[in-house]
């Protein structure tokens, strides 16, 4: 399992707070600043793309979350880096939710993904499409907790760190929305038949 | 048989996310419960193809959009907003109105006039003999106002109007031997559209 500190290893963060880009993007250095989005653009992109369910949102949130990194890097710590962008990207596609929220129905939404492999059966694709549209029937917190903890791969611990919840609290919405998941993709299937 | 309490730890120990004890519980449920049995591969599956499902990774180009759009934005220098002359106009109005609503609240209270005592005007104690007709004397005294639909008085105007001359002419000329002296006092108000007059005869304790 991945966890935040096996994250941040993997990002070039350093745990003990010291990091030689960091500091030179605090300094001003523009490039430096670029290195550290290429570390991180996987983590905030991907996430982003997850919450919110297309690419466009999942850009405009990134940069908001980019922007928000500069602004704040005289304050962050190198070791606790990867928690800060995964809470400021849920934060901010929470917020860009509650300003537009989603009108195109769940049953109609495009697929989410670029485009497919081509080798892959017709059926597996429209199967994987549906999974994806399962995230779309979650509440805004079981779709955080579930995209941190089954697609990041967060401690559960971890995700309650990064939502400012609970471990119990955490617990309950990843297991509701693995259910209701679960229902939306039994539904929808029989629904095909 | 219901299996509705089973649901939820199910579906954390489909993702891993049970200690050791509550796990072997649900295994042990799992061996005798074939719809919860069910329930947990369903799980289990789905949770793999919806790893597989996002595994896929997004193009360069999506990333590259992202970070060029960033350092546009900071490379825009930091402007002044065409607005900052209106929105320092508007806090310096807001500062006015304060400092008025807080002297408002703050001035003294207006000091009251002194309350001033009661004067009478009256004649003399004299012989008719002695009375020699007079130039005109000015008296202080009180007066009280008319009530008008006017609008409230100012301090000034009601001290004005308390401390109203009080102009006693001369008497007018003397009238028959018998006929006691009409004396006439003209009250000025605040309001020169006001004028009182008092007329009144003279009765001496000598007569």
């Amino acid at each position: 399992m991945k966890t935040l500190a096996l994250a941040a290893a993997e990002l070039g963060d350093q745990p003990e707070g010291r990091d030689a880009t960091l500091e030179a993007a605090r300094a001003g250095d523009p490039a430096a600043f670029d290195l550290l989005m290429r570390r991180h653009e996987r983590l905030v992109l991907g996430t982003a793309y997850r919450l919110a369910g297309n690419l466009e949102d999942a850009q405009d949130a990134s940069q908001e979350v980019f922007l928000r990194l500069y602004r704040n890097l005289a304050k962050l710590d190198a070791g606790n880096l990867a928690a800060w962008l995964y809470r400021v990207t849920v934060n901010v596609c929470h917020d860009a939710q509650r300003r537009r929220p989603s009108t195109v129905p769940v049953d109609e939404a495009p697929e989410l993904a670029a485009a497919g492999d081509p080798q892959q059966t017709a059926g597996e694709a429209e199967r994987r499409a549906l999974l994806r549209r399962s995230l779309r029937v979650l509440s805004e917190k079981e779709r955080a907790a579930l995209v941190l903890r089954d697609l990041e791969g967060l401690s559960t611990a971890e995700v309650a760190g990064v939502l400012g919840s609970s471990v119990a609290t955490v617990r309950s919405q990843i297991s509701k929305a693995r259910l209701k998941m679960r229902d939306f993709v039994e539904r929808s299937s029989r629904r095909r038949l | 048989m219901s299996c509705a309490i089973w649901e939820e730890r199910v579906a954390l120990f489909s993702g891993g996310d049970l200690g050791t004890a509550e796990a072997g519980a649900v295994e042990r449920h799992l061996s005798q419960c074939a719809a919860c049995s069910a329930l947990a591969a369903d799980l289990r599956s789905e949770l793999g193809e919806l790893r597989q499902a996002h595994r896929e990774p997004l193009a360069p180009e999506h990333y590259a959009a992202v970070r060029a759009r960033v350092l546009a934005e900071l490379a825009v220098p930091p402007r002044r907003s065409v607005a900052w002359p209106w929105a320092w106009a508007a806090a310096l109005a807001v500062a006015a109105a304060g400092a008025c609503v807080v002297w408002v609240i703050m001035k003294p209270a207006a000091i009251p006039a002194p309350e001033l005592p009661r004067l009478v005007a009256a004649a003399p104690k004299q012989s008719r003999a002695q009375r020699a007709p007079r130039q005109g004397a000015v008296i202080s005294t009180h007066v009280r106002r008319r009530r008008t639909e006017r609008a409230a008085p100012s301090v000034n105007e009601r001290r004005r109007s308390e401390l109203a001359e009080v102009v006693v002419p001369p008497p007018p000329a003397p009238p028959a031997a018998e006929d006691p002296p009409v004396r006439m006092v003209q009250l000025a108000t605040a309001d020169p559209n006001v004028v009182i007059y008092w007329l009144f005869e003279e009765k001496g304790e000598e007569r």
